[in-house]
């Protein structure tokens, strides 16, 4: 039991301060049945471990099983909706188990390897330099907007091969995509009209794709590739390139902004990295581990048990639905010292944002480095950076962590 | 063959399994969901660096046993 506690995970104070609504649940009944849900809420970091190297017992199959009604309820009369979403969802190669989850991903697995994204490096710190360097003309930007969105969102588009012109599209369908982790009881239309738009938006890109020899210097023809040789579908191939379009950017965009905020939040850290980031390397590479820990991008993942499974004294039925979060593991005293102490030096820092196990991230050498070079830029470029606003609004989702704005000024260091 | 040395480093595993696909008489998945080695000659050293260099996180390492060259990372 959780003394005085809201299933209800849309109010205003569990979207502002995740940690203390997931902690408390982490703290007083770590294997939670959310009554209103119908949802076991899974909080601490061992149980999150061992369930995603568990993954015949938990799968991810979410939208193919689910049995019970949509949480949090929706307008009966998308139902409809309700049902081409799950179709269209079905088909990410995210949500199946082994042995079709490993074929589907290795069709792009060798592209995101710490080797091949290395070779990116360059072009991240260009698009770097030139909005920072836009940025400078005014004095200020909002991080959000200005920076940790079309970064991102430029590195994505560009590896698929989208024309330059198409990005603001993308983003705006992206934005539809979103409505996926929200609560409001009219989501499904929004949801559905951004997926049906991509849809036909990628279609005549993967069938051209289709025709040609794979480019291997083409994400969206790698992922083609898998459509040649039977792997994917055509409806897989364009699910998943929807997939890594979305996945591509909007979690990276968190890790940028998010981190941001916590070193304008903690002068004394955005100092040491500074005087660190000149000394050494690891500094950064620590500092961004240390973000994705603190405030990490994805809040949670979903499963379903595969079978009846003891868990914490408690028993999950074959069936029943599993929301882990990330936001609570990540903050457990059990396996962090100080778990809410923005510590950039921690290490070895061994936190789930990027989730563990087989469906461990497959961007996440790519969304270290974006915003390793982030963070590094802004250290070395600036001598002051001020928070414009002491309100910060987040999205009302329970998947992403994701402010609205985040307006600063900047001084720059002396050259 | 160049005789192997092979290491996973279990701070930085994720037990993402992908070495066990790319060759799995060497890697073998543990009690805790990681990667062992369970026999360095059990594949090509081709496969073996493939499997090193796909890990996502860089977990493995390869070492040439004979000259000391590290092979991977
Ligand atoms: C800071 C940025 C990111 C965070 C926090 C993040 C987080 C995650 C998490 C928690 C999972 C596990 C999902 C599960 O267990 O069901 C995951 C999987 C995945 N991520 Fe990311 N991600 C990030 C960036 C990216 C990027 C840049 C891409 C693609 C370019 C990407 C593509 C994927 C894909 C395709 C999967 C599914 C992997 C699988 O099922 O095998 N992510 N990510
Ligand atoms: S691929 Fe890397 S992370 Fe995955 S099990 Fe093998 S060593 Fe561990």
């Amino acid at each position: 039991m959780v003394t005085s506690i809201t299933d209800d995970m849309f109010t205003g104070e569990a979207i502002a301060d995740p940690y203390s609504y997931y902690g408390k649940i982490r703290d007083e009944d770590p294997v939670y049945w959310n009554e209103l849900y119908e949802l076991w809420v899974i909080t601490k970091h061992d149980d999150l471990v061992w369930m995603t190297r568990n993954h015949e017992l938990f799968s991810s199959e979410f939208w193919a099983r689910d049995k019970r009604p949509p949480y949090p309820a929706i307008d009966e009369s998308d139902m409809g909706l309700y049902a081409y979403m799950r179709e269209f969802f079905m088909d990410w190669f995210i949500q199946h188990d082994r042995p079709v989850h490993t074929d589907q991903r290795k069709v792009v697995h060798k592209w995101f390897n710490p080797k091949s994204m290395e070779m990116w490096r360059p072009m991240v710190q260009q698009v770097i330099r030139d909005m920072l360097d836009e940025a400078d003309q005014n004095g200020k930007m909002d991080v959000m907007k200005d920076f940790a969105t079309p970064l991102p969102l430029f590195i994505i588009a560009q590896m698929m091969g989208m024309p330059y012109q198409d990005r603001q599209f993308i983003r705006s369908m992206a934005e539809k995509l979103l409505f996926i982790g929200r609560g409001e009881a009219d989501r499904m239309q929004p949801l559905v009209d951004g997926i049906k738009e991509l849809q036909d938006y990628l279609a005549p890109m993967v069938d051209m794709h289709m025709d040609l020899p794979t480019d291997e210097d083409n994400l969206l023809s790698v992922l083609t590739s898998g459509g040649k040789n039977g792997v994917l579908t055509r409806d897989e191939v364009i699910a998943d390139a929807i997939l890594l379009l979305l996945a591509g950017h909007e979690t990276t965009i968190n890790l940028i902004c998010n981190g941001t905020l916590a070193f304008m939040q903690h002068p004394e850290q955005w100092q040491l990295l500074k005087e660190d980031t000149l000394d050494s390397p690891n500094a950064v590479v620590r500092a961004t581990e240390e973000c994705l820990r603190y405030d990490p991008p994805v809040k949670s993942i979903q499963r379903i048990a595969s079978e009846d499974v003891e868990l914490g004294g408690k028993l999950l039925k074959e069936g029943d639905r599993i929301r882990w979060f990330i936001s609570s593991a990540n903050r457990d005293p059990d396996k962090h010292p100080e778990p809410d102490t923005f510590d950039i030096t921690r290490w070895p820092n061994t936190h789930v944002a990027f989730g563990s196990g087989i469906h461990h991230c497959l961007g996440a050498t790519l969304a270290r480095l974006e915003a390793q070079e982030a963070f590094k830029s802004l250290a070395e470029r600036y001598d002051k950076i001020t928070l414009e606003t002491d309100e910060f609004e987040y999205q009302p989702s329970v998947t992403f962590r994701s402010l609205k704005n985040l307006p600063v000024s900047l001084e720059n260091a002396a050259p | 063959m160049a005789k192997l040395r092979i290491s996973v480093d279990h701070d930085i595993c994720v037990g993402n399994r992908m070495c066990e696909t790319f060759a799995s008489k060497v890697f073998v998945i543990n009690e805790n969901g990681q990667s062992e080695v369970a026999d360095p000659e059990g594949d090509t050293e081709e496969n073996i660096l493939e499997a090193a260099e796909n890990c996502p996180v860089s977990a493995i390492t390869v070492v040439d046993e004979e000259t000391g060259e590290t092979l991977f990372p």
